[in-house]
């Protein structure tokens, strides 16, 4: 086929322009102006002053970054833990042979397709809810007493806990496909030798899930360093500590958030390198831990 | 019809009750919304939803789409997610057929930048996209459009790029022996050839931006070009006042629907596409 240099170019032109504009020259943006004090983000570069490794310091002594640096953690761990659990666990029921298995990959999964703030909203003006919520419902019906379950105390884990109801069918879907990617035969074999259906899970399923296991890793990671619609509508004007994050503080110094006088863009930038440099963190953590993971059967 | 093998069924029961709970949950709690949608807001928090003693307040709806704006936000969504969409879709298509069929200088280059774009956090973009976008005086819709398909350009490019490989250069040579030009043969033969995925990846492009929230956010100044996620979030902050709990249930309806929507017909294919691409959706 004759190569058409001047149709490649022109074929290409609007993809790199793309590419430049929204990724690359950002990304450039922010690197550089964590190092600069910059009050607007609107500044121009000439208002910029270097500030070296002050933006950084100055984050790190800040106590609600802190406090949203723990947060962050603990949803990405907790919530880690119970989504990715869970999500295998309906992955395993689902490819187990039972009945209406597209129905419930499909329901499963349903959450992730509707729009988060209407699925949010869902939770915290039903589920939740003081007076008429299912939760409060239940705990009713067993003879129990109300719980504020959005008083400070349990906002977290209620935000932490609809977040995880939302995200489980995404990483169940890369499950199954993980799981049905494994040959059959292994798992007669088994059989014959006698192998229980949670030997062979540990035994064949586990081991040869790895590499699928490594992906919902990282993508896990990015989500929970970039939480921010859920915070937002859990707390949905005023800024609170049960349920800040990074990118809440980060829009609130950039931005602007009730009770912030001040705007500080270069602390703001500050804040998305450490998010970025600590997604690069575990992706090489979870590459090195799960090294030669791409299994030939 | 298949015998039922109740020995193998009663094995799987736990299995089924572990998923049937997951599943009614998830209904019931829609189911309840919906109902809720259609109540006012003093039956609701009389807990008589289901009861309709006062018949079904329609009204609600009425309230939701006029008075609170939904229309407007509904349209808005609507504008951004077609254009959007259309727009990516002639940024990448041009560009996924030409990687994938020649090797150029940059190209490599070109094609590791798209991947890595695809996992750079909107947070490290989103300052300097601000302070450029005020210095070169684009706001508004036009802005949030732009973003938008720059946005979905990377992820659209790397799964179009896939599809265009499986295809054979036979019907590139033929179309050359015949005279037809490149451009024109791309336009022609190649592009109807990957229709499938264009349309998997539309519906992905579609849901991702009908569900944008955090750029919404950023970018609109007013109601009036707010899109669905953040009007419903400006309906449920005003309701504190209003206390109309019943128009804001009809609200949530009204966004959650088109895209349950076009899940439920075509959920076999967003299901498949979702893991097929390989990348996130």
């Amino acid at each position: 086929m004759r190569k058409n240099k001047s149709m490649i170019f022109w074929f290409c032109l609007p993809a790199l322009l793309s590419l430049l504009i929204m990724f690359v020259y950002p990304v450039c943006r922010t690197v550089i102006m964590s190092f600069f004090q910059v009050e607007s983000v609107t500044a121009t570069t000439a208002d910029w002053s270097f500030y070296g490794l002050g933006n950084y310091f100055k984050i790190f002594n800040s106590a609600s970054f802190m406090t949203s640096m723990r947060n962050m953690l603990l949803i990405w761990l907790v919530g880690g833990v119970f989504t990715l659990a869970i999500a295998m666990l309906m992955a395993v029921i689902v490819t187990s042979g039972i009945r209406g298995k597209k129905f419930f990959r499909a329901a499963i999964y349903m959450p992730n397709i509707i729009s988060a703030v209407a699925l949010a909203t869902m939770w915290i003006q039903y589920i939740f809810n003081y007076d008429f919520g299912m939760l409060n419902e239940i705990v009713q019906f067993f003879g129990g007493e109300k719980v504020k379950w959005l008083g400070t105390d349990l906002k977290f884990w209620a935000m932490t806990g609809s977040f995880i109801f939302g995200s489980v069918g995404y990483y169940m879907l890369i499950y199954i496909s993980g799981i049905e990617g494994i040959p059959q035969d292994l798992y007669e074999a088994a059989t014959i030798d006698g192998a229980g259906k949670g030997k062979q899970f540990f035994s064949i399923t586990l081991p040869l899930l790895k590499g699928v296991i490594k992906t919902s890793l990282t993508f896990w990671s990015i989500n929970a360093t970039t939480f921010f619609l859920w915070s937002k509508m859990f707390s949905p004007i005023d800024t609170e500590s049960s349920t800040i994050v990074p990118v809440i503080y980060l829009y609130d110094m950039v931005f602007g958030g009730k009770g912030i006088t001040t705007r500080d863009a270069g602390a703001g930038a500050a804040v998305g390198v450490v998010l970025t440099l600590i997604i690069i963190a575990v992706y090489l953590v979870t590459e090195r831990l799960f090294k030669g993971s791409d299994l030939e059967y | 019809m298949k015998k039922i093998n109740w020995k193998k069924e009663l094995r799987l029961l736990p299995g089924y009750i572990v998923v049937g709970v997951w599943v009614l949950f998830t209904a019931v709690m829609l189911f309840w919304i919906l109902g809720a949608s259609l109540s006012t807001s003093r039956e609701i928090y009389k807990g008589e939803i289901f009861q309709f003693a006062s018949g079904f307040h329609w009204s609600n709806y009425a309230d939701a789409w006029n008075a609170q704006n939904v229309s407007v936000f509904f349209g808005n969504s609507l504008l951004y997610s077609v254009i959007s969409c259309a727009g990516v879709l002639a940024i990448s298509a041009p560009a996924a057929y030409v990687l994938s069929r020649w090797q150029f200088t940059g190209g490599k280059a070109l094609r590791i930048g798209l991947v890595v774009a695809m996992s750079v956090p909107v947070i490290m973009v989103i300052m300097p996209i601000y302070s450029l976008s005020v210095q070169w005086g684009i706001k508004g819709r036009v802005l949030l459009v732009i973003l938008y398909i720059m946005l979905r350009v990377p992820y659209t490019t790397i799964y179009l790029l896939d599809f265009f490989s499986t295809l054979s250069r036979t019907y590139e040579e033929a179309a050359y022996l015949d005279g037809c030009s490149g451009p024109n043969t791309f336009l022609k033969i190649m592009l109807p050839l990957v229709q499938p995925a264009i349309v998997t990846v539309t519906i992905f492009n579609f849901m991702s931006v009908w569900n944008e929230f955090f750029m919404a956010l950023i970018f609109t100044s007013s109601e009036t070009m707010a899109p669905v996620g953040v009007g419903l979030l400006n309906i449920i902050n005003s309701m504190k006042y209003t206390g109309n709990v019943g128009g804001m249930f009809a609200a949530v309806i009204i966004v959650f629907l088109p895209t349950f929507l076009l899940y439920i017909f075509m959920s076999e294919k967003i299901i498949a596409g979702v893991t097929g691409g390989g990348v996130k959706g």
